[in-house]
C-alpha cells in the first residue's frame, strides 16, 4: 500500500492530524531476516527486482492520527 | 489492478497459514534493527525470539502511565510488553492476535516481564476488534495492517474502539512502485 494510500484511507475513517514519518528503507536483505519469507521468495525478489531497488523494496513508516 | 491478483479469503488464509508454519519469529537480527538496547533489556528472551515487526512504535505513542493501549495483531507480545512499562499499573496493555499460539505465547512472555497483571491477549480479528466502542485511549500496532486484505475495514474498528481524542500509532510498510507479479502473488510475500 502506497504512502498517500494509506493516509487517504486513515482520514476516510474519520481520523484528523494524520502525520507518516521515521522512514527507513526496507530491502531484500531485511526481508531475508524474517521467516516469513520463504527462501525461494527472497530468491525470486533478488531475481526479478532491479538491483538498484533491491535496497528499497519498501519504506518502514510510522504512521500516527487522532480521533476527534 | 496488482492489489486484485489474489481474493480477500486467500490473502487471509495465507497470512495464516504462514504464521501457523513459523516455528520461530525474526529473533535478535530483526530485534536489534528496530530496538533499542534499553527497550531490549526490558522484555524477555522469548518476546526477541518472535519479534516480527518492522517498525518501533511505542516511542512514538506517547504512552502515558494509566492509559489504556491496544496492540493489533500481538504475536509474541514484544510491543505489547513495551508499551505496558509505559502505562504502568494504573493503566492497560491488550494485545490481540488472530491465532490461539501466539496467545499463550506472548501471555508467557508477558509473565516473565513483569507486567502480566495489568496486560491481557486475547484472540480475535483486527477487521473485528472483540472490545467495546471508546474503550481505549492508544491503538498500536507493528506491521500489521498490512497483512489485512480489508485495511478499510480494519482503520474504521480502530476507530471505533478508540475514545474521543485516542490515538493511533502504526509501524507500517509502504510500497511505492508496483512489484513483479510473481511477488504479488506470493503466499510469503502477503504474509511477510
Amino acid at each position: 500500500m502506497a504512502e498517500r494510500v494509506f493516509a487517504r484511507k486513515m482520514k476516510k475513517a474519520g481520523f484528523a492530524d494524520v502525520w507518516v514519518g521515521a522512514k527507513i528503507p526496507y530491502g531484500i536483505e531485511d526481508a531475508a531476516l524474517y521467516p516469513l519469507f520463504t527462501d525461494d521468495l527472497v530468491d525470486v525478489m533478488r531475481r526479478l527486482i532491479a538491483p538498484e531497488r533491491q535496497g528499497s523494496v519498501a519504506i518502514s513508516v510510522i504512521a500516527k492520527a487522532r480521533k476527534p | 489492478m496488482a492489489h486484485d491478483l489474489l481474493y480477500q479469503h486467500e490473502v487471509k488464509q495465507a497470512v495464516r497459514s504462514a504464521y501457523e508454519k513459523i516455528t520461530t519469529g525474526g529473533g535478535e537480527p530483526v530485534a536489534r534493527r528496530i530496538y533499542s538496547p534499553e527497550q531490549l533489556s526490558r522484555v524477555p528472551p522469548g518476546a526477541i525470539e518472535w519479534a516480527l515487526g518492522v517498525g518501533n512504535p511505542v516511542p512514538h505513542a506517547d504512552l502515558a502511565q494509566g492509559e489504556t493501549v491496544l496492540d493489533l495483531g500481538s504475536g509474541g507480545g514484544i510491543d505489547t510488553i513495551l508499551a505496558a512499562h509505559e502505562v504502568g499499573p494504573e493503566g492497560r496493555a491488550i494485545g490481540i492476535d488472530l491465532l490461539d499460539e501466539m496467545v499463550e505465547r506472548a501471555g508467557a512472555n508477558a509473565r516473565e516481564a513483569g507486567v502480566d497483571a495489568w496486560t491481557e491477549f486475547r484472540r480475535g480479528e483486527m477487521e473485528e476488534i472483540p472490545l467495546p466502542d471508546e474503550s481505549v485511549d492508544v491503538v498500536i500496532s507493528n506491521g500489521v495492517i498490512n497483512l489485512s486484505p480489508r485495511k478499510s475495514r480494519v482503520l474504521a474498528e480502530t476507530h471505533r474502539v478508540l475514545k474521543p481524542g485516542g490515538r493511533l500509532c502504526v509501524a507500517d510498510l509502504t510500497v511505492e512502485e508496483d512489484l513483479p507479479p510473481e511477488i504479488l502473488t506470493s503466499d510469503s510475500a502477503w504474509a511477510g
